[in-house]
């Protein structure tokens, strides 16, 4: 086994020339394509993560809009139900004071009517009273006291 | 043992079997890391594209194991043609042999030689290229010339100053141990590989015997060529991690 400088020296030539060879057919295209994929996987990465975000706002505006609706439509059935307790309110009122009125009236005619039946009550017994005092008076008075009567009558009347 | 055959050329040694296996195994994986990332595809990557992926992500992590995640970039190619270039050329050997006889003097082997083994010799045309010390070790200078290039580039102050640390005294410490590194590095390859080469030789001897350890023998290699290999790799790692980049946090 010898040493030889000739295989010495060729073997460097060929290690180095077979080191720029795999450097520029093989190597250099394979680490491009693994720095591509690293430089793809990372855009994606970043695509997923910017997406994931958008997805996360777009929730978050979603729940707002929805809590919102929510708030609106509590807010609605609150303004009509108030609404709608003032205007039964209203009706009972109404209705009440519709009733009192009707019961004024209807006290207040009761009231004349019986004034009226008491009036004309009043003037009968007067006029049957007059009609009987005068059957009386027919009956009993004669000439002499008929004229003191009347004499009595012109007196006072004079003395007034 | 075989005799390599060597090709005498303008005053060049040429050993053929060297120079066969360095080309076969460059060329090899080559094509192989070519076919794999065919059709490449950011969406929809296919089988083999997601097995280069793989191989990219593991060697991506050993060498950020040695240094700082974001210095790492630079040296993934480096790592990755390493670690394939050596797990290839460690399996070129196992699956056969091509060795001839001759009985005169040729190819560089001499009459001593001849004379020496009975007046025949085999020649071994096929092994792995890492089984041969001159080829680990011309992948040891190239990266001990860039460990030592990217210290003094990317970290000079501190890349000299290492040399005197902790002590001034500790200097030809240092020196030693920056000559071991690329040592190490060439002769741990070279004697793994070489050493499993010798031994599926010394089985082959055994005839049919043998074919239950050439069973796990081989199977043995593989594992020692892929360890090898990604020894290799994350110790020129970690030179390199070591040399050039200094860490600001005084990690190292």
């Amino acid at each position: 086994m010898a040493w030889h400088w000739e295989s010495f020296v060729y073997a460097i030539v060929a290690f180095l020339i077979l080191y720029w060879l795999l450097n520029k057919y093989a190597f250099g295209p394979l680490f491009g394509i693994m720095e591509q994929r690293r430089q793809m996987v990372l855009e994606q990465m970043n695509a997923a993560e910017n997406s994931r975000k958008e997805a996360s706002a777009e929730m978050e505006a979603q729940k707002q809009a929805l809590a919102q609706a929510r708030q609106e439509a509590n807010d609605i059935i609150e303004k009509a139900r108030i609404t709608s307790s003032k205007q039964a309110d209203s009706i009972i009122d109404t209705a009440r004071s519709e009733a009192s009125r009707l019961k004024e009236d209807a006290v207040r005619d009761i009231e004349s009517e019986k004034n009226k039946a008491i009036a004309s009550l009043r003037s009968e017994v007067g006029s049957m009273s007059v009609a009987i005092a005068s059957k009386i008076v027919e009956k009993q008075i004669d000439e002499k006291s008929q004229e003191q009567i009347v004499d009595n009558y012109l007196k006072e009347v004079g003395s007034k | 043992m075989h005799e390599f055959p060597i090709y005498h050329w303008n005053g060049l040694n040429i050993d053929v079997s060297a120079f066969i296996a360095i080309t076969v195994s460059a060329v090899m994986t080559f094509v192989l890391v070519k076919l794999l990332t065919r059709k490449l595809s950011v969406a929809n990557p296919s089988k083999t594209q997601n097995f280069m992926e793989w191989a990219v992500d593991f060697v991506h992590s050993t060498i950020a194991s040695t240094m700082p995640l974001n210095r790492v970039r630079p040296f993934l190619g480096l790592g990755l043609t390493l670690i394939l270039f050596i797990f290839v050329s460690n399996l070129l050997g196992l699956p056969f042999g091509i060795v001839t006889e001759i009985h005169e003097p040729m190819w560089g082997v001499t009459a001593d030689t001849l004379a020496h083994h009975g007046g025949h010799a085999e020649l071994a045309w096929w092994k792995s290229p890492t089984a041969d010390l001159s080829v680990t070790s011309g992948l040891a200078l190239i990266v001990f010339l860039l460990v030592h290039f990217l210290g003094v580039k990317m970290n000079a102050k501190h890349y000299f100053q290492h040399y005197f640390k902790p002590y001034p005294i500790f200097f030809p410490l240092n020196i030693i141990e920056t000559i071991a590194k690329p040592v190490t590095l060439a002769l741990r390859l070279f004697a793994n590989i070489f050493a499993g080469e010798v031994l599926i030789a010394t089985i082959l001897m055994l005839g049919a015997i043998g074919t239950p350890f050439m069973i796990i023998w081989q199977g043995f290699s593989i594992f020692v060529g892929a360890i090898q290999a990604f020894l290799f790799t994350i110790l020129t790692m970690v030179y390199i991690s070591q040399a050039a980049i200094h860490d600001e946090d005084g990690a190292h």
